[in-house]
């Protein structure tokens, strides 16, 4: 008994305390320079789903975001940019620009049935955005012009394609 | 001028070069390290303007801001919530909430003049926020109900 008690004691506890500490510190310290390029440079992103279809495939795209664009208001018709839901705050989601502000954006109001369109003008700090597929997408026709702070990054390169289905057979 | 060159060659540049990379390393590294405490847990921020008299100073209040609340959905009205301006997306703003999501929010629409008032449902995923001081602040009232994603930070202590 005493003698487990005495390799017990025999244990350099401070010095392995001092590893595991400053081991934790550099976890810690790469963390957050990988953060802080992940949240303001460069990121890497999966997206599924039909809204965006024939761009990006229905089971899922890894795809590199670019979000010093953004911040530098770099945006433009025609990209496709990845923002936070305006119907739910934790998701994100993968639409195209059709109009910035003060532009003007005409739609149809229901692509299967008839050929009825609306005309819109896009209000400052706001932009207009749609998906691809505009049979299956909730964007800008349902929930409105979107404030340009909810974009949080640009989608600019397909890194890979996970699962590619071919198109004909989801008919 | 050949002592001046033979003096520029005693110069230790490879030392000067690693020490001084060794130390811009520990520069970035401690910004990336503070700038993520900053976006994510807590910060300070110096808000000014007349929209949220009499609670918070004309020219200027810092404050603290808690932004794990904003992260975990724990904002309530009555709390005053920092939040990108959605008339101009490089602006903060310091309004306080009045109504969340499925909630009616009554307001007054020219509370100068007149004592008519509106109610409104906020839609789903949206906040109302409204200026503590009516009469000077564009809010809800004028660019309707704002998208929780806009909202950064909530505002908790003063200094």
């Amino acid at each position: 008994m005493s003698g487990f008690f005495r390799r017990l004691a025999g244990i350099p506890w401070r010095d392995i305390a001092g590893d595991a500490l400053s081991r934790t510190f550099l976890c810690v310290k790469a963390f957050c320079v990988v953060h802080v390029i992940d949240h303001h440079v460069l990121s890497l992103s999966h997206v599924r789903g039909p809204s965006m279809l024939p761009a990006m495939n229905l089971a899922g795209d890894v795809v590199a975001v670019d979000k010093l664009s953004v911040r530098f208001g770099k945006v433009e018709p025609g990209d496709i940019v990845l923002l936070i839901s305006p119907e739910d705050p934790r998701k994100l989601v993968a639409k195209r620009v059709h109009g910035l502000e003060g532009e003007t954006v005409s739609y149809f109001v229901d692509p299967g049935n008839s050929s009825a369109s609306k005309t819109v003008v896009v209000p400052q700090g706001h932009v207009w955005v749609q998906g691809d597929n505009p049979y299956a997408s909730r964007d800008s026709r349902q929930f409105g012009p979107v404030p340009y702070g909810l974009i949080t990054g640009k989608i600019f390169c397909r890194v890979r394609q996970l699962f590619s289905l071919p198109l004909h057979s989801l008919i």
